[in-house]
Protein backbone atom coordinates (compact mmCIF):
# COMPACT_ATOMS: atom_id res chain seq x y z
CA UNK A 1 0.00 0.00 0.00
CA UNK A 2 1.26 3.32 -0.82
CA UNK A 3 0.39 6.57 1.38
CA UNK A 4 1.79 9.89 0.07
CA UNK A 5 1.16 12.96 2.21
CA UNK A 6 1.51 16.50 1.58
CA UNK A 7 3.83 15.53 -1.69
CA UNK A 8 5.43 18.54 -3.26
CA UNK A 9 7.95 18.73 -6.30
CA UNK A 10 9.86 21.20 -7.44
CA UNK A 11 10.99 20.76 -11.11
CA UNK A 12 13.96 22.16 -12.16
CA UNK A 13 14.76 23.61 -8.51
CA UNK A 14 17.11 27.32 -8.70
CA UNK A 15 17.13 26.76 -12.62
CA UNK A 16 15.80 28.72 -15.47
CA UNK A 17 12.58 26.52 -15.78
CA UNK A 18 11.18 25.89 -12.50
CA UNK A 19 7.87 25.18 -11.65
CA UNK A 20 5.99 23.27 -9.09
CA UNK A 21 5.16 19.85 -10.69
CA UNK A 22 3.57 18.36 -7.47
CA UNK A 23 2.06 20.61 -5.57
CA UNK A 24 0.80 18.84 -1.67
CA UNK A 25 -0.66 15.45 -3.33
CA UNK A 26 -2.37 13.46 -0.62
CA UNK A 27 -3.27 9.87 -2.00
CA UNK A 28 -3.98 6.30 -0.88
CA UNK A 29 -3.46 3.26 -3.38
CA UNK A 30 -4.65 0.40 -1.52
CA UNK A 31 -3.51 -3.41 -2.80
CA UNK A 32 -4.78 -4.61 -5.41
CA UNK A 33 -6.69 -1.24 -7.25
CA UNK A 34 -6.32 -0.74 -10.80
CA UNK A 35 -6.03 2.86 -11.39
CA UNK A 36 -6.11 5.21 -14.22
CA UNK A 37 -4.32 8.37 -13.58
CA UNK A 38 -5.39 11.21 -16.35
CA UNK A 39 -3.92 14.97 -16.72
CA UNK A 40 -2.80 16.81 -19.10
CA UNK A 41 1.14 16.99 -20.45
CA UNK A 42 2.67 19.04 -17.36
CA UNK A 43 -0.15 18.27 -14.88
CA UNK A 44 2.32 16.05 -13.33
CA UNK A 45 1.61 12.16 -13.83
CA UNK A 46 5.12 11.33 -14.48
CA UNK A 47 6.88 13.39 -11.77
CA UNK A 48 4.09 11.54 -9.36
CA UNK A 49 4.48 8.38 -10.77
CA UNK A 50 8.84 8.42 -10.81
CA UNK A 51 8.19 9.74 -7.26
CA UNK A 52 6.93 6.46 -6.08
CA UNK A 53 9.41 4.67 -7.48
CA UNK A 54 11.82 6.78 -5.56
CA UNK A 55 13.09 7.75 -8.65
CA UNK A 56 12.70 11.13 -7.62
CA UNK A 57 12.65 12.51 -3.95
CA UNK A 58 9.84 14.68 -2.90
CA UNK A 59 11.11 18.32 -1.71
CA UNK A 60 8.54 18.04 1.37
CA UNK A 61 6.08 15.52 2.30
CA UNK A 62 6.48 11.85 2.54
CA UNK A 63 5.45 8.98 0.75
CA UNK A 64 5.35 5.72 2.24
CA UNK A 65 5.00 1.90 1.02
CA UNK A 66 3.86 -0.56 3.35
CA UNK A 67 3.92 1.87 6.03
CA UNK A 68 7.78 2.55 5.78
CA UNK A 69 9.41 6.09 4.70
CA UNK A 70 10.67 5.32 1.25
CA UNK A 71 13.16 7.87 1.06
CA UNK A 72 14.16 7.49 4.84
CA UNK A 73 18.03 7.08 4.94
CA UNK A 74 17.77 3.08 6.17
CA UNK A 75 15.23 2.22 3.79
CA UNK A 76 16.21 -0.18 0.49
CA UNK A 77 15.00 1.35 -2.20
CA UNK A 78 16.85 -1.30 -4.16
CA UNK A 79 13.94 -3.46 -2.66
CA UNK A 80 11.16 -1.49 -3.60
CA UNK A 81 11.64 -0.88 -7.00
CA UNK A 82 11.95 -4.63 -7.53
CA UNK A 83 8.76 -4.39 -5.73
CA UNK A 84 7.30 -1.61 -7.20
CA UNK A 85 7.87 -2.26 -11.75
CA UNK A 86 7.52 1.20 -13.27
CA UNK A 87 7.31 0.66 -17.49
CA UNK A 88 8.14 3.82 -19.12
CA UNK A 89 6.50 5.29 -22.06
CA UNK A 90 8.00 3.64 -25.38
CA UNK A 91 9.49 0.94 -23.21
CA UNK A 92 11.24 -0.32 -26.08
CA UNK A 93 13.55 1.60 -26.55
CA UNK A 94 15.12 0.33 -23.82
CA UNK A 95 15.50 -2.97 -25.33
CA UNK A 96 19.30 -3.90 -25.43
CA UNK A 97 20.03 -7.71 -25.57
CA UNK A 98 20.84 -10.12 -28.07
CA UNK A 99 17.88 -11.71 -27.66
CA UNK A 100 14.62 -11.05 -25.95
CA UNK A 101 15.14 -14.21 -23.81
CA UNK A 102 18.62 -12.61 -22.07
CA UNK A 103 16.86 -8.73 -21.84
CA UNK A 104 14.06 -10.35 -19.94
CA UNK A 105 16.73 -11.94 -17.77
CA UNK A 106 18.47 -8.84 -16.98
CA UNK A 107 15.99 -7.36 -14.40
CA UNK A 108 16.01 -10.12 -11.81
CA UNK A 109 19.74 -10.97 -12.37
CA UNK A 110 20.20 -7.24 -11.00
CA UNK A 111 18.00 -8.39 -8.43
CA UNK A 112 21.16 -11.17 -7.64
CA UNK A 113 18.74 -14.39 -8.35
CA UNK A 114 20.66 -17.53 -9.52
CA UNK A 115 20.72 -18.05 -12.50
CA UNK A 116 18.23 -20.64 -12.61
CA UNK A 117 15.39 -18.44 -10.89
CA UNK A 118 16.30 -15.35 -13.63
CA UNK A 119 15.45 -17.88 -16.37
CA UNK A 120 12.34 -18.89 -14.47
CA UNK A 121 11.05 -15.54 -13.89
CA UNK A 122 12.05 -14.48 -17.50
CA UNK A 123 10.36 -17.34 -18.96
CA UNK A 124 7.21 -17.03 -17.02
CA UNK A 125 7.18 -13.06 -17.43
CA UNK A 126 6.99 -13.37 -21.03
CA UNK A 127 4.86 -16.81 -21.08
CA UNK A 128 2.27 -14.05 -19.35
CA UNK A 129 2.71 -11.51 -21.79
CA UNK A 130 1.15 -14.16 -24.22
CA UNK A 131 4.27 -13.33 -26.79
CA UNK A 132 4.92 -16.61 -28.92
CA UNK A 133 7.50 -19.32 -28.33
CA UNK A 134 9.40 -18.68 -31.45
CA UNK A 135 10.22 -14.63 -30.05
CA UNK A 136 12.16 -15.83 -27.03
CA UNK A 137 15.75 -16.33 -28.83
CA UNK A 138 14.72 -13.83 -31.35
CA UNK A 139 16.82 -10.75 -31.53
CA UNK A 140 14.11 -7.96 -30.04
CA UNK A 141 15.02 -5.99 -33.04
CA UNK A 142 13.07 -8.19 -35.23
CA UNK A 143 10.18 -7.93 -33.34
CA UNK A 144 7.14 -6.14 -34.61
CA UNK A 145 6.16 -2.55 -32.54
CA UNK A 146 3.47 -4.55 -30.43
CA UNK A 147 5.81 -7.87 -29.65
CA UNK A 148 8.61 -5.28 -28.70
CA UNK A 149 6.48 -3.31 -26.63
CA UNK A 150 5.40 -6.53 -24.81
CA UNK A 151 9.21 -8.07 -24.98
CA UNK A 152 9.67 -4.65 -22.75
CA UNK A 153 6.80 -5.64 -20.39
CA UNK A 154 7.67 -8.86 -19.80
CA UNK A 155 11.21 -7.38 -19.02
CA UNK A 156 9.80 -5.05 -15.53
CA UNK A 157 7.21 -7.70 -15.03
CA UNK A 158 9.79 -10.69 -14.38
CA UNK A 159 11.01 -8.52 -11.58
CA UNK A 160 7.58 -10.03 -9.65
CA UNK A 161 6.73 -6.42 -9.19
CA UNK A 162 3.26 -6.23 -6.52
CA UNK A 163 2.81 -2.83 -8.07
CA UNK A 164 2.87 -2.27 -11.56
CA UNK A 165 3.41 1.40 -12.81
CA UNK A 166 2.58 2.11 -16.70
CA UNK A 167 3.25 5.56 -18.61
CA UNK A 168 1.30 5.34 -21.59
CA UNK A 169 1.64 1.40 -22.10
CA UNK A 170 0.12 1.90 -25.95
CA UNK A 171 1.02 5.38 -27.23
CA UNK A 172 2.09 4.83 -30.62
CA UNK A 173 0.34 1.42 -30.87
CA UNK A 174 -2.41 0.50 -34.07
CA UNK A 175 -6.07 -0.43 -32.83
CA UNK A 176 -5.54 -4.44 -32.20
CA UNK A 177 -2.36 -3.41 -30.52
CA UNK A 178 -3.97 -1.18 -27.86
CA UNK A 179 -6.53 -3.14 -27.09
CA UNK A 180 -4.19 -6.15 -26.84
CA UNK A 181 -1.56 -4.31 -23.87
CA UNK A 182 -4.93 -3.45 -22.37
CA UNK A 183 -6.24 -6.59 -22.02
CA UNK A 184 -2.95 -7.99 -21.29
CA UNK A 185 -2.59 -5.61 -18.01
CA UNK A 186 -5.95 -6.50 -17.12
CA UNK A 187 -5.22 -10.58 -17.30
CA UNK A 188 -2.12 -9.87 -15.41
CA UNK A 189 -3.97 -8.22 -12.70
CA UNK A 190 -5.96 -10.31 -12.34
CA UNK A 191 -4.10 -13.47 -12.55
CA UNK A 192 -1.55 -11.90 -10.32
CA UNK A 193 -3.53 -9.61 -8.02
CA UNK A 194 -0.80 -7.31 -8.27
CA UNK A 195 -1.79 -3.10 -7.86
CA UNK A 196 -1.95 -1.47 -11.15
CA UNK A 197 -1.82 2.19 -11.96
CA UNK A 198 -2.47 3.13 -15.78
CA UNK A 199 -1.13 6.50 -17.16
CA UNK A 200 -3.29 7.16 -20.30
CA UNK A 201 -4.19 9.97 -22.60
CA UNK A 202 -7.53 7.66 -23.54
CA UNK A 203 -10.66 8.44 -21.50
CA UNK A 204 -12.01 5.69 -23.38
CA UNK A 205 -9.64 3.51 -21.79
CA UNK A 206 -9.31 4.30 -18.17
CA UNK A 207 -13.37 4.07 -18.66
CA UNK A 208 -12.99 0.79 -19.94
CA UNK A 209 -10.43 -0.76 -17.65
CA UNK A 210 -9.65 1.38 -14.47
CA UNK A 211 -11.65 1.03 -11.27
CA UNK A 212 -10.75 3.84 -9.93
CA UNK A 213 -9.35 7.40 -11.78
CA UNK A 214 -7.24 10.05 -10.71
CA UNK A 215 -7.08 13.08 -12.28
CA UNK A 216 -4.08 15.86 -12.48
CA UNK A 217 -3.65 19.18 -13.16
CA UNK A 218 -1.16 21.69 -12.20
CA UNK A 219 0.54 19.60 -9.99
CA UNK A 220 -2.75 18.74 -7.78
CA UNK A 221 -5.15 16.00 -7.61
CA UNK A 222 -8.25 17.59 -8.62
CA UNK A 223 -10.80 14.12 -8.81
CA UNK A 224 -10.40 10.95 -7.41
CA UNK A 225 -12.99 8.14 -7.57
CA UNK A 226 -14.91 5.20 -9.88
CA UNK A 227 -14.98 6.40 -13.38
CA UNK A 228 -18.35 7.24 -12.74
CA UNK A 229 -17.82 9.99 -10.45
CA UNK A 230 -15.01 11.51 -11.78
CA UNK A 231 -16.56 11.58 -15.56
CA UNK A 232 -19.57 13.04 -13.81
CA UNK A 233 -17.56 16.37 -13.96
CA UNK A 234 -17.33 16.77 -17.45
CA UNK A 235 -16.85 20.92 -17.25
CA UNK A 236 -14.07 20.97 -14.15
CA UNK A 237 -11.96 18.21 -16.91
CA UNK A 238 -12.92 19.82 -20.10
CA UNK A 239 -10.80 22.67 -17.83
CA UNK A 240 -7.99 21.03 -17.17
CA UNK A 241 -7.50 20.52 -20.83
CA UNK A 242 -9.30 16.70 -20.25
CA UNK A 243 -12.81 15.38 -21.76
CA UNK A 244 -14.84 12.58 -20.61
CA UNK A 245 -15.08 9.25 -22.78
CA UNK A 246 -17.13 10.21 -26.19
CA UNK A 247 -20.45 8.10 -25.27
CA UNK A 248 -20.30 10.32 -21.92
CA UNK A 249 -20.55 13.48 -24.31
CA UNK A 250 -23.14 11.56 -26.09
CA UNK A 251 -25.63 10.86 -23.53
CA UNK A 252 -24.78 14.25 -21.87
CA UNK A 253 -25.73 15.90 -25.47
CA UNK A 254 -29.29 13.69 -24.91
CA UNK A 255 -30.02 15.24 -21.47
CA UNK A 256 -29.21 18.62 -22.91
CA UNK A 257 -32.17 18.14 -25.16
CA UNK A 258 -34.70 17.35 -21.94
CA UNK A 259 -34.67 14.02 -22.14
CA UNK A 260 -34.09 11.88 -18.51
CA UNK A 261 -31.15 10.14 -19.66
CA UNK A 262 -28.93 8.75 -16.93
CA UNK A 263 -25.31 11.03 -18.23
CA UNK A 264 -22.79 8.62 -15.90
CA UNK A 265 -22.50 6.08 -18.65
CA UNK A 266 -18.95 5.63 -19.26
CA UNK A 267 -18.58 2.81 -21.72
CA UNK A 268 -20.55 1.72 -24.91
CA UNK A 269 -22.78 -1.25 -23.97
CA UNK A 270 -23.95 1.12 -21.18
CA UNK A 271 -24.44 3.76 -23.39
CA UNK A 272 -26.18 1.43 -26.03
CA UNK A 273 -28.37 -0.27 -22.65
CA UNK A 274 -29.33 3.35 -21.50
CA UNK A 275 -30.51 4.94 -24.97
CA UNK A 276 -32.82 1.64 -25.41
CA UNK A 277 -34.12 2.58 -22.34
CA UNK A 278 -35.02 5.94 -22.64
CA UNK A 279 -36.53 4.89 -26.55
CA UNK A 280 -38.66 2.99 -24.83
CA UNK A 281 -37.47 -0.57 -26.16
CA UNK B 1 -7.67 17.01 -65.08
CA UNK B 2 -4.53 14.88 -64.94
CA UNK B 3 -4.07 13.64 -61.29
CA UNK B 4 -1.38 15.07 -58.96
CA UNK B 5 -0.07 11.72 -57.95
CA UNK B 6 -0.66 8.42 -60.02
CA UNK B 7 0.46 4.97 -58.88
CA UNK B 8 0.05 2.54 -60.90
CA UNK B 9 0.23 -1.27 -59.52
CA UNK B 10 3.40 -0.53 -57.65
CA UNK B 11 5.18 -3.16 -55.61
CA UNK B 12 7.60 -3.15 -53.44
CA UNK B 13 9.42 -6.06 -51.39
CA UNK B 14 11.69 -6.04 -48.15
CA UNK B 15 14.40 -8.35 -48.92
CA UNK B 16 16.64 -9.91 -45.85
CA UNK B 17 19.78 -11.13 -46.75
CA UNK B 18 22.29 -13.16 -43.85
CA UNK B 19 25.63 -11.91 -42.92
CA UNK B 20 26.72 -13.36 -46.52
CA UNK B 21 24.63 -11.51 -48.47
CA UNK B 22 22.30 -14.55 -49.28
CA UNK B 23 18.49 -13.55 -49.34
CA UNK B 24 16.71 -15.07 -46.34
CA UNK B 25 13.50 -14.03 -47.41
CA UNK B 26 11.57 -11.72 -48.90
CA UNK B 27 8.04 -9.43 -47.40
CA UNK B 28 5.66 -7.80 -50.06
CA UNK B 29 5.30 -4.61 -48.44
CA UNK B 30 2.79 -3.63 -51.06
CA UNK B 31 1.05 -5.38 -53.81
CA UNK B 32 0.36 -4.18 -57.08
CA UNK B 33 -0.93 -1.03 -56.05
CA UNK B 34 -2.84 1.57 -58.35
CA UNK B 35 -3.93 5.17 -56.30
CA UNK B 36 -4.65 8.47 -57.85
CA UNK B 37 -4.94 11.27 -55.92
CA UNK B 38 -6.30 14.72 -57.14
CA UNK B 39 -5.17 17.79 -56.71
CA UNK B 40 -6.44 19.73 -53.19
CA UNK B 41 -7.77 16.35 -51.92
CA UNK B 42 -7.03 15.44 -48.36
CA UNK B 43 -7.09 11.25 -49.02
CA UNK B 44 -6.48 9.61 -45.40
CA UNK B 45 -4.61 5.66 -44.95
CA UNK B 46 -5.63 3.15 -42.33
CA UNK B 47 -4.39 0.63 -41.92
CA UNK B 48 -2.85 -1.59 -38.59
CA UNK B 49 1.10 -1.80 -38.09
CA UNK B 50 2.88 -4.25 -41.02
CA UNK B 51 -0.06 -3.29 -43.65
CA UNK B 52 2.25 -1.45 -46.11
CA UNK B 53 1.28 2.13 -45.21
CA UNK B 54 4.40 3.52 -44.39
CA UNK B 55 6.44 1.94 -47.26
CA UNK B 56 3.79 3.78 -49.70
CA UNK B 57 4.59 6.80 -48.06
CA UNK B 58 8.06 6.50 -48.43
CA UNK B 59 7.65 5.83 -52.38
CA UNK B 60 5.87 9.37 -52.95
CA UNK B 61 8.52 11.25 -51.56
CA UNK B 62 11.67 9.10 -53.70
CA UNK B 63 12.79 7.75 -50.47
CA UNK B 64 11.66 4.95 -51.60
CA UNK B 65 11.38 3.48 -55.34
CA UNK B 66 9.20 0.87 -56.75
CA UNK B 67 10.25 -2.23 -57.46
CA UNK B 68 7.94 -2.67 -60.10
CA UNK B 69 5.15 -0.47 -61.29
CA UNK B 70 5.48 3.60 -61.56
CA UNK B 71 4.50 6.70 -59.37
CA UNK B 72 4.21 10.03 -60.90
CA UNK B 73 3.95 13.29 -58.84
CA UNK B 74 2.63 16.29 -60.63
CA UNK B 75 4.28 14.37 -63.88
CA UNK B 76 7.54 13.21 -62.69
CA UNK B 77 8.46 9.56 -62.17
CA UNK B 78 9.93 8.89 -59.05
CA UNK B 79 12.57 6.26 -60.44
CA UNK B 80 14.34 8.56 -62.37
CA UNK B 81 17.05 9.46 -60.21
CA UNK B 82 17.06 12.94 -61.48
CA UNK B 83 14.07 13.84 -60.66
CA UNK B 84 14.34 13.27 -57.05
CA UNK B 85 14.46 16.95 -55.76
CA UNK B 86 11.26 17.91 -58.00
CA UNK B 87 9.20 14.94 -56.56
CA UNK B 88 10.50 15.94 -52.56
CA UNK B 89 10.05 19.62 -53.07
CA UNK B 90 5.95 18.65 -54.78
CA UNK B 91 5.51 16.34 -52.16
CA UNK B 92 6.97 17.27 -48.39
CA UNK B 93 6.95 14.60 -46.05
CA UNK B 94 6.00 14.48 -41.67
CA UNK B 95 6.76 11.80 -39.61
CA UNK B 96 5.76 10.49 -36.37
CA UNK B 97 8.44 12.45 -33.90
CA UNK B 98 9.15 15.90 -34.33
CA UNK B 99 12.63 15.43 -32.90
CA UNK B 100 13.83 13.45 -35.34
CA UNK B 101 12.79 16.44 -37.56
CA UNK B 102 13.80 19.42 -35.91
CA UNK B 103 17.47 20.35 -36.66
CA UNK B 104 18.05 24.24 -35.79
CA UNK B 105 18.15 25.83 -32.31
CA UNK B 106 15.26 28.36 -32.95
CA UNK B 107 11.91 27.97 -34.74
CA UNK B 108 12.24 30.35 -37.73
CA UNK B 109 15.54 28.87 -38.87
CA UNK B 110 14.41 25.77 -38.65
CA UNK B 111 11.58 26.56 -40.71
CA UNK B 112 13.81 28.37 -43.08
CA UNK B 113 16.13 24.89 -43.53
CA UNK B 114 14.25 23.71 -46.06
CA UNK B 115 13.73 26.62 -48.62
CA UNK B 116 17.27 27.28 -48.23
CA UNK B 117 18.65 24.04 -49.62
CA UNK B 118 16.10 24.94 -51.98
CA UNK B 119 18.41 27.98 -52.84
CA UNK B 120 15.13 30.60 -52.47
CA UNK B 121 16.98 33.91 -52.40
CA UNK B 122 17.49 34.56 -48.52
CA UNK B 123 14.41 37.59 -48.66
CA UNK B 124 11.85 35.05 -50.16
CA UNK B 125 12.91 32.92 -47.23
CA UNK B 126 11.91 35.56 -44.46
CA UNK B 127 8.81 36.16 -46.45
CA UNK B 128 8.15 32.16 -46.72
CA UNK B 129 8.69 32.00 -42.95
CA UNK B 130 6.71 34.08 -41.72
CA UNK B 131 4.25 32.51 -44.07
CA UNK B 132 4.18 29.51 -43.14
CA UNK B 133 4.63 29.57 -39.15
CA UNK B 134 0.92 32.03 -39.60
CA UNK B 135 -0.57 29.23 -41.70
CA UNK B 136 0.30 26.83 -38.74
CA UNK B 137 -0.91 29.39 -36.02
CA UNK B 138 2.90 29.64 -34.33
CA UNK B 139 3.95 32.85 -35.78
CA UNK B 140 4.79 34.00 -31.66
CA UNK B 141 7.05 30.72 -31.51
CA UNK B 142 9.48 32.27 -34.02
CA UNK B 143 11.94 32.77 -31.77
CA UNK B 144 11.66 29.90 -29.62
CA UNK B 145 14.01 27.18 -28.72
CA UNK B 146 12.05 24.11 -30.12
CA UNK B 147 13.12 22.52 -27.39
CA UNK B 148 10.53 24.04 -24.94
CA UNK B 149 7.53 23.72 -26.96
CA UNK B 150 4.89 21.18 -26.48
CA UNK B 151 4.76 18.43 -29.14
CA UNK B 152 1.55 19.94 -30.49
CA UNK B 153 4.27 23.00 -31.51
CA UNK B 154 7.03 20.87 -32.56
CA UNK B 155 4.96 18.60 -34.90
CA UNK B 156 3.36 21.78 -36.02
CA UNK B 157 6.79 23.51 -36.45
CA UNK B 158 7.78 20.60 -39.03
CA UNK B 159 5.05 20.63 -40.93
CA UNK B 160 5.85 24.45 -41.30
CA UNK B 161 9.06 23.33 -42.05
CA UNK B 162 7.53 21.41 -45.08
CA UNK B 163 5.00 24.23 -45.76
CA UNK B 164 8.29 26.50 -46.47
CA UNK B 165 9.26 23.99 -49.55
CA UNK B 166 5.63 25.38 -51.50
CA UNK B 167 4.90 21.89 -51.83
CA UNK B 168 1.94 20.84 -53.83
CA UNK B 169 1.24 17.96 -51.39
CA UNK B 170 2.05 17.44 -47.45
CA UNK B 171 2.10 13.53 -46.64
CA UNK B 172 1.98 12.93 -42.68
CA UNK B 173 2.65 9.34 -41.61
CA UNK B 174 0.96 8.73 -38.29
CA UNK B 175 1.92 13.00 -37.12
CA UNK B 176 -0.39 12.79 -33.71
CA UNK B 177 0.91 9.39 -33.08
CA UNK B 178 3.40 10.21 -30.11
CA UNK B 179 0.87 13.56 -29.30
CA UNK B 180 -1.34 14.43 -26.24
CA UNK B 181 -5.19 15.29 -26.74
CA UNK B 182 -4.55 18.45 -26.92
CA UNK B 183 -1.23 18.29 -29.53
CA UNK B 184 -3.56 15.87 -31.59
CA UNK B 185 -6.26 18.46 -31.67
CA UNK B 186 -3.48 21.15 -32.93
CA UNK B 187 -1.90 19.08 -35.78
CA UNK B 188 -5.47 17.91 -37.09
CA UNK B 189 -6.92 21.16 -37.05
CA UNK B 190 -3.83 22.91 -38.58
CA UNK B 191 -3.78 20.06 -41.27
CA UNK B 192 -7.14 20.57 -42.20
CA UNK B 193 -6.75 24.60 -42.35
CA UNK B 194 -3.82 23.74 -44.92
CA UNK B 195 -6.09 21.95 -47.17
CA UNK B 196 -9.01 24.07 -47.29
CA UNK B 197 -7.39 27.50 -46.99
CA UNK B 198 -4.08 26.98 -48.82
CA UNK B 199 -5.46 23.86 -51.28
CA UNK B 200 -2.21 21.92 -50.24
CA UNK B 201 -3.24 18.18 -51.08
CA UNK B 202 -3.26 16.23 -47.88
CA UNK B 203 -2.45 12.51 -47.36
CA UNK B 204 -2.75 11.39 -43.80
CA UNK B 205 -1.55 8.31 -42.47
CA UNK B 206 -3.21 7.57 -38.82
CA UNK B 207 -4.64 4.94 -36.71
CA UNK B 208 -6.85 7.50 -35.20
CA UNK B 209 -10.22 7.12 -36.67
CA UNK B 210 -11.81 10.64 -35.70
CA UNK B 211 -8.95 12.52 -37.47
CA UNK B 212 -9.99 10.92 -40.57
CA UNK B 213 -14.31 12.09 -40.49
CA UNK B 214 -13.28 14.85 -42.82
CA UNK B 215 -11.10 13.52 -45.54
CA UNK B 216 -12.17 13.28 -48.80
CA UNK B 217 -11.65 9.69 -49.32
CA UNK B 218 -10.27 7.07 -46.95
CA UNK B 219 -8.09 3.98 -48.20
CA UNK B 220 -7.56 1.40 -45.94
CA UNK B 221 -4.55 -0.98 -47.02
CA UNK B 222 -4.34 -4.33 -45.89
CA UNK B 223 -1.39 -7.00 -46.63
CA UNK B 224 -0.01 -4.25 -49.25
CA UNK B 225 -3.18 -4.15 -50.44
CA UNK B 226 -6.51 -1.43 -50.86
CA UNK B 227 -8.65 -3.44 -49.37
CA UNK B 228 -10.92 -0.70 -48.56
CA UNK B 229 -11.87 2.54 -50.17
CA UNK B 230 -14.47 5.45 -49.89
CA UNK B 231 -15.35 8.54 -48.43
CA UNK B 232 -15.01 8.27 -44.28
CA UNK B 233 -19.17 7.44 -44.07
CA UNK B 234 -18.92 4.79 -46.96
CA UNK B 235 -15.85 3.45 -44.76
CA UNK B 236 -17.57 3.45 -41.12
CA UNK B 237 -20.61 1.49 -42.71
CA UNK B 238 -18.55 -1.11 -42.87
CA UNK B 239 -18.01 -1.67 -38.98
CA UNK B 240 -17.02 -5.73 -39.13
CA UNK B 241 -15.12 -5.46 -42.28
CA UNK B 242 -12.74 -3.22 -40.34
CA UNK B 243 -12.43 -5.11 -37.45
CA UNK B 244 -11.59 -8.11 -39.61
CA UNK B 245 -8.75 -5.82 -40.81
CA UNK B 246 -7.67 -4.97 -36.66
CA UNK B 247 -9.09 -1.70 -36.94
CA UNK B 248 -11.78 0.12 -35.17
CA UNK B 249 -14.23 2.75 -35.67
CA UNK B 250 -14.94 6.00 -33.92
CA UNK B 251 -16.55 5.28 -30.21
CA UNK B 252 -19.77 7.06 -31.79
CA UNK B 253 -19.99 5.09 -34.81
CA UNK B 254 -19.43 1.78 -32.85
CA UNK B 255 -22.42 3.45 -30.47
CA UNK B 256 -24.80 3.77 -33.79
CA UNK B 257 -23.87 0.54 -35.33
CA UNK B 258 -24.97 -1.77 -31.64
CA UNK B 259 -27.96 0.32 -31.30
CA UNK B 260 -28.78 -0.45 -35.27
CA UNK B 261 -28.01 -4.05 -34.37
CA UNK B 262 -30.75 -3.71 -31.55
CA UNK B 263 -33.37 -2.37 -34.08
CA UNK B 264 -32.89 1.19 -33.98
CA UNK B 265 -33.54 2.87 -37.02
CA UNK B 266 -30.14 4.76 -38.39
CA UNK B 267 -28.27 5.60 -41.19
CA UNK B 268 -25.41 3.75 -41.90
CA UNK B 269 -22.08 4.93 -40.84
CA UNK B 270 -23.20 8.19 -38.27
CA UNK B 271 -19.53 10.30 -37.77
CA UNK B 272 -20.61 12.42 -35.31
CA UNK B 273 -22.00 12.92 -31.98
CA UNK B 274 -24.51 15.39 -33.32
CA UNK B 275 -25.70 13.94 -36.33
CA UNK B 276 -26.07 10.62 -33.56
CA UNK B 277 -28.11 12.95 -31.41
CA UNK B 278 -30.19 14.09 -34.03
CA UNK B 279 -30.77 10.89 -35.37
CA UNK B 280 -32.19 9.22 -32.53
CA UNK B 281 -34.09 12.14 -30.81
Amino acid sequence: MFVLDEVSYIYDKGGAYQSQALDRVSLTVGDGEFIGLIGHTGSGKSTLIQLMDALLKPDSGTIYYNGEDINGSSYDRRKLRSEVGLVFQYPEHQLFEESVFKDVCFGPKNLGLSQKEQELRAYRALELTGLSKECFYQSPFDLSGGQKRRAAIAGVLSMEPKVFILDEPTAGLDPKGRKEILNLIRDLREKTGMTVILVSHSMDDVADYADRIIAMDKGRVFLDGTPKEVFAHAEELAEAGLSVPEVTAIVRMIADRGLPVDTSVTTIPEARDEILRILGR
Amino acid sequence: MKPLIDANSITYEYIRRDDEGNVEGITTALDHVDLQVKKGDFIAILGHNGSGKSTFAKLLNAILTPAEGTIYVDGFDTSDPANVWEVRRKAGMVFQNPDNQIIAQVVEEDVGFGPENLGVPTKEIWERVIESLKALGIYELRKKSPNRLSGGQKQRVSIAGVLAMHPECIILDEPTAMLDPRGRREVIRAVRALNDVENITIILITHYMEEIVNADRVFVMNEGKIAMEGTPREIFSRVEELQNLSLTVPAVTLLAHELKKAGVDLPDGVLTKEELVSCLF
